[in-house]
């Protein structure tokens, strides 16, 4: 996908103005999602079981390369093929050799994060071959050439009216028709897709070293029909995907469902191990592609590592009072939201993502959300650090700060400023920081008597 | 330099001036009751519907669930004494009876092996899945903990498929079954 970040607050206001309904139908869905998950967390020891799956997860990453090699052992042991991908054009050539030695025209597509990262579908549309996304969300967003809006519910800006519009003009049902009847035209169309389709195109939630096992989660069940009709199943596993244990999935299945849903667990998990055994129904070859597309280099900054601890389950998205405002489309990369703020400048470079560390409150609720309890508030700070000692915040922004800190360091400075805002009419758009943040809100008013005087009379109130 | 060696050098690279992270040991699950209620109960909450049966009373089951229909299709795995319609195609088939491997009660869910064949567990609108009673495990954990090998596909199902990618509103039946029953079997098998 190209990484259209650097536009995110031209794009976010943008959409704020043109789609209105979005701020509607993201707000809605994500904070559905969030009750999910707080309503989820409560049953459990949730802390206990976070700073758990953190362990295991940094236990992983600190060993990562043994258990790529014996993740790659134990899948090749299961009769997999295994690929080894540094960037999409790798991952390109790996999947045109397999399209092309089996000839393929059809393919059917688990929603896949990484799939969008390396270009996929493009890739594949370019070899004359028509792919499905399966996934009822993804489908939607395909149909109408849109990227996905959240991890793990593509089309939630999407509202009912502007589906059932979509499947009026494609389909010609009816422009009331009830979300069922919508269903089942699409799972009609992409059933013929699954019986017909010569390749299977996955993602993974996890791979368990220990086992050489593919893990995959889903609600809806195309990925269960995705890896096991087609003659080929291809998975695109990011090299951070791994588990080390089998058991560890006892942890890891139900903790990413609690998070991303607020399930116990997701409706089909399939544990895949390899092609079918003679006599078998299911693809006869399986191909596992590990990719690293920047998650080397990440692994390598002593700071921001921490971000490949993540599952990928959505819920710092649906926490984030700045992701509620507009969905995913604004942060103009596949990863939106906080994990997207800190993930992005890791994979494309800081200065590709420039503001996207400033799409946030700081507020925390990505912390108190996160399964594996990434400390996003940190890394935030962090990029916006290395932000301005590369000179990619606007210096003015550094010299308000310096002038800022002065006046709150001195008493007497502080008070005659205090006073000068309060007597003289703000030139509020002059000020370029106070211009960003009254443009969608009302002008600032000082109050009209200063805090440390209030605080003064409240003491003396007390007879303190 | 191929990829992989590529890859594998820089992370070998990096960790070698990290400090190396303790990977905990699986907690002691308590030892816990008889499962069947528990795994009744949350297989209800999932939205799907389970039985505890004698024989004869899953027989019927199948009776009621296939009424009006021609056929069924089986999972290789179903013992003779319940296939009781004649055999369709999966493709075609209003009613997929399988032969589940185990079951865990504290998730509610059944798990399917490819062995016993997969079309049967996902293209009918309704999947009936049979489990003995002693296969129940009372969590995920010791059921993982148990299991010695794995078949090339294992699938777990936890309820009827389902899908809220719609405006929000959820829709079962999907791309799977609408509709999940569970019959455990009483006895020995
Ligand atoms: S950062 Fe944490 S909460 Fe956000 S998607 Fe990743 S694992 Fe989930």
């Amino acid at each position: 996908m190209q990484a259209k970040a650097k536009l995110y607050p031209k794009e976010a206001a943008r959409l704020l103005r043109e789609k209105p309904g979005v701020r509607e139908a993201v707000t809605g869905a994500t904070l559905h999602f969030e009750e999910g998950r707080k309503k989820a967390y409560g049953e459990i020891d949730a802390e206990a079981l976070r700073e758990r799956a953190k362990r295991v997860k940094d236990h992983l990453l600190t060993h990562l390369d043994h258990y790529l090699e014996l993740a790659e052992k134990r899948l090749r042991e299961n009769g997999v093929q295994v690929h080894w991908a540094e960037d999409p054009l790798d991952a390109h050539r790996i999947l045109r050799e397999v399209a092309v030695r089996h000839g393929v025209k059809r393919a059917v597509k688990a929603k896949s994060m990484l799939t969008e990262e390396l270009g996929v579908n493009p890739l594949l549309e370019s070899l004359g071959v028509e792919v499905f996304e399966t996934d009822l969300g993804e489908y939607l967003i395909q149909l109408l050439g849109e990227p996905p809006s959240h991890i793990v519910g593509p089309a939630i800006h999407l509202a009912l009216s502007d589906i059932q519009r979509l499947f009026h003009q494609r389909f010609g049902t009816p422009l009331d028709a009830p979300p069922e009847a919508l269903a089942a035209v699409a799972r009609k169309v992409l059933r013929d897709a699954f019986l017909t389709a010569e390749l299977g195109i996955s993602g993974a939630n996890f791979l368990v070293a220990e086992t050489g096992t593919l893990v995959l989660m889903e609600n809806e069940g195309n990925i269960r029909l995705s890896t096991s009709l087609p003659k080929v199943h291809v998975a695109f596993v990011g090299i951070e995907k791994l588990l080390p244990r089998l058991a560890d999935l006892a942890l890891f299945l139900p903790l990413t469902a609690r998070a991303a849903t607020g399930q116990r667990l997701s409706t089909y998990v399939s544990l895949i191990q390899g092609p079918a055994k003679e006599g078998e129904e299911g693809p006869e070859e399986v191909h596992v592609v590990l990719v690293d597309h920047g998650r080397t280099a990440l692994l390598h900054d002593p700071e921001a590592w921490e971000v490949l601890r993540c599952l990928r389950c959505g819920a710092c998205l649906n926490a984030c009072p700045v992701f509620r405002q507009t969905g995913g489309h604004p942060y103009g990369y596949v990863y939106s939201g906080p994990i997207g703020a800190v993930l992005d400048p890791g994979l494309l470079g800081l200065e590709e993502a420039y503001p996207l560390p400033y799409a946030s409150t700081l507020c925390g609720a990505c912390y108190e959300a996160c399964p594996v309890k990434i400390p996003i508030p940190k890394l935030l700070l962090t990029w916006r650090h290395r932000a301005v000692e590369r000179g990619l915040a606007p210096t003015w922004e550094k010299g308000a700060m310096r002038v800022f800190q002065m006046v709150m360091e001195n008493p007497a400075l502080y008070r005659l400023f205090s006073k000068a805002l309060r007597g003289l009419p703000l030139p509020q758009h002059l000020l370029p920081l106070l211009r960003a943040w009254t443009e969608g809100r009302g002008p600032l008013k000082p109050s009209p008597r200063p805090f440390h005087e209030l605080w003064k009379e409240l003491e003396e109130e007390d007879g303190r | 330099m191929d990829a992989r060696t590529r890859i594998l050098s820089r992370i070998g690279h990096t960790l070698k001036e990290r400090p190396k992270a303790l990977l905990p040991e699986h907690p002691h699950s308590p030892p816990s009751a008889n499962p069947l209620d528990l795994f009744l109960k949350r297989l209800a909450e999932n939205g799907a519907e389970g039985h505890l049966l004698e024989e004869e009373r899953a027989r019927e089951l199948i009776w009621e669930l296939s009424q009006g229909h021609p056929g069924a299709t089986y999972g290789r795995g179903v013992p003779a004494s319940f296939r009781l319609l004649p055999q369709l195609p999966p493709e075609e088939a209003p009613l997929g009876v399988s032969w589940a491997l185990f079951a865990v009660a504290e998730t509610g869910t059944v798990a399917l092996s490819s062995e016993d064949g997969r079309k049967a567990q996902l293209l009918p609108p309704v999947h009936l899945v049979l489990v003995e009673e002693g296969r129940i495990y009372p969590s995920l954990l010791e059921a993982l903990l148990d299991l010695k090998a794995l078949p090339s596909a294992l699938g777990l199902h936890s309820g009827p498929s389902k899908s809220a990618d719609i405006g929000q509103v959820m829709v079962k039946g999907v791309h799977g079954p609408g509709r999940l029953v569970v019959a455990v079997l009483q006895g020995s098998w």
